[in-house]
């Protein structure tokens, strides 16, 4: 098992290194791509060690990061007070659910892009309107799962609670919010997911700082290798913080991963 | 209240919040303008705008031309990832070193999020249906490929014994035996990712085009004419149901031998 998981990481690691390979190869002077569609990967690290020390289009590297985290966090946070109550309200109260349903309905359809020209005219093209879009990105994945956590909870954990005397309160509190908990963390991963790449079209779109305006802005300079620099530090920005969620749950709700790890 | 069943009742609740709100929205416009109509429109000013786009070109097209050129754009994106993400998912999980290899490639596909595509799609195709087709190529491509590969895993490895014993080749026992099995996971990845590149394509035609549902919110952004806003979003919200819920119907005619309860 040890020995077949590292000759899997040498295998993949390989393949990474066999790409890049290609990459340059593609992409030498006089190759057959030329470098103003696709740079070579030489460029795009200089251009990213460059980016981290000069600002480019009016900050560095790590400031228009952290103008990306900045926006992402806010909407995301935001969500997850308004989405994680209000789910769990309406898992709860079966009356509030469906007042408030059919409308959540409504606007579920309409990608959460849409959204963007009506909050940059409501709004102006300050962080708020960036904010509200990625608030209404991640709202629909924190409210279904939030719900989703209360309906999953175990029939016989309720029914014990009650027997043992718990209120309606205490049930809610201690039992049905701790068993969702998992769920809630994989809610938290989708909702960041969604609100991250909501982002990226958002700063295209209306926006002075972060890594999508960078991106936007260097295709629109011809800037191949700090176009690529953008992408890159997208992806990997999104995949540190789904990372990050996931481990959270180990001491969240550790009882979840030694389940998940049984087999 | 002992007369309603709880289906009833919530269809009762239903129809009356969504009244309230119909009602609260007449109200701050029509009624007592609470708001200004450049900031919100009356529903009537949204219904008047929806019929003058229907009937009078907007920047060249009327709606239903947008919604055609949308579509197109759309298609091409989802067939594109179908035909390539199909045959890459099922080799995924047919042959591990062809994964391990192509691996690197597809985790930039899945892990950078489609509309980071889109400045680069600009830069290599411009304002072309290539640019649009390429952002929803890269948003319903991942699906594709983990939903086939799941699919074909999980095909039980009975069969494809049975299938060796009574002789068959390879590649027939992937046609008659592998792929009819692993099409319903294959038909849900394509339902994510017909839904997830619908998403990706209004992105694409916010920021390149001139034409498409992106395109007439962005002008109704460019114009202050909330109106047409509401009018695009609407109509993107219903063709994004309508699509889903035709592909959700369509899998009983397509996959007559899935008999999962639904």
């Amino acid at each position: 098992m040890g020995q077949s998981r590292t000759l899997q990481v040498a295998a993949g690691l390989g393949a990474i290194l066999a790409w890049i390979i290609i990459w340059a190869w593609l992409t030498r002077p006089g190759g057959p791509v030329p470098t103003l569609y696709f740079p070579a990967p030489d460029d795009v690290w200089a251009k990213f060690v460059r980016m981290w020390q000069r600002p480019y289009i009016g900050s560095t590297l790590p400031n228009h990061i952290l103008a990306s985290l900045y926006i992402v966090l806010t909407g995301w946070g935001l969500a997850a007070l308004v989405g994680i109550p209000l789910g769990i309200a309406m898992a709860w109260w079966k009356k509030l659910k469906w007042i408030v349903f059919p409308t959540f309905q409504l606007i579920r359809p309409v990608p959460p892009l849409a959204w963007i020209p009506l909050t940059i005219l409501w709004l102006g093209i300050g962080d708020s309107a960036r904010i509200s879009v990625v608030f209404i990105a991640a709202l629909v994945p924190w409210l279904m799962n939030s719900m989703l956590a209360v309906y999953s909870v175990d029939r016989l954990l309720l029914d014990a609670a009650k027997t043992l005397g718990a209120n309606d309160r205490q049930i809610l509190a201690r039992v049905v919010c701790r068993t969702a908990l998992p769920t809630l963390v994989a809610a938290a991963r989708m909702a960041l997911g969604n609100a991250w790449s909501t982002l990226v079209a958002a700063e295209i779109l209306a926006a002075t700082a972060g890594l999508g305006y960078v991106a936007v802005n260097a295709s629109q300079l011809l800037d191949t290798d700090v176009l690529l620099v953008a992408m890159f530090m997208i992806g990997i920005l999104g995949i540190c913080m789904t990372g990050l969620i996931g481990l959270t749950q180990n001491w969240l709700a550790p009882w979840s991963v030694l389940g998940a790890r049984r087999d | 209240m002992g007369v309603l069943t709880d289906r009833g009742k919530a269809t009762a609740y239903g129809i009356f919040s969504l009244s309230v709100l119909l009602t609260l929205w007449i109200c701050a416009t029509s009624l007592f303008q609470w708001i200004e109509p450049r900031v919100l429109p009356s529903p009537a000013q949204v219904i008047r705008q929806f019929a003058w786009i229907i009937t009078e070109p907007f920047s060249g097209l009327r709606l239903p031309g947008h919604i055609l050129f949308s579509l197109e754009r759309w298609g091409w994106g989802v067939l594109t990832a179908g035909l390539v993400g199909i045959p890459v998912g099922v080799f995924f999980a047919w042959n591990p070193w062809f994964k391990t290899f192509l691996n690197p490639v597809f985790e930039l596909i899945h892990f950078i999020p489609p509309f980071a595509y889109i400045p680069l799609a600009v830069l290599w195709f411009g304002a072309s249906t290539a640019t649009q087709a390429m952002v929803v190529f890269v948003a319903a491509f991942p699906a594709i490929v983990i939903n086939s590969q799941l699919g074909v895993a999980q095909v039980e490895k009975i069969y494809v014994d049975a299938a060796r014993v009574f002789g068959a080749s390879p590649f027939r026992t992937l046609c008659r035996v592998v792929l009819p099995a692993a099409a319903p996971s294959i038909y849900t990845g394509l339902r994510i990712a017909i839904s997830n590149g619908w998403m990706a394509l209004v992105g694409a035609e916010l920021v390149v085009g001139k034409v498409g549902l992106g395109f007439m919110i962005a002008q109704g952004q460019e114009n202050a004419s909330v109106a047409t806003i509401f009018v695009g979003v609407i109509t993107i919200g219903c063709l994004g149901v309508l699509i889903d819920t035709l592909v959700q119907r369509s899998e009983r005619y397509v996959l007559p031998w899935r008999r999962v309860a639904g």
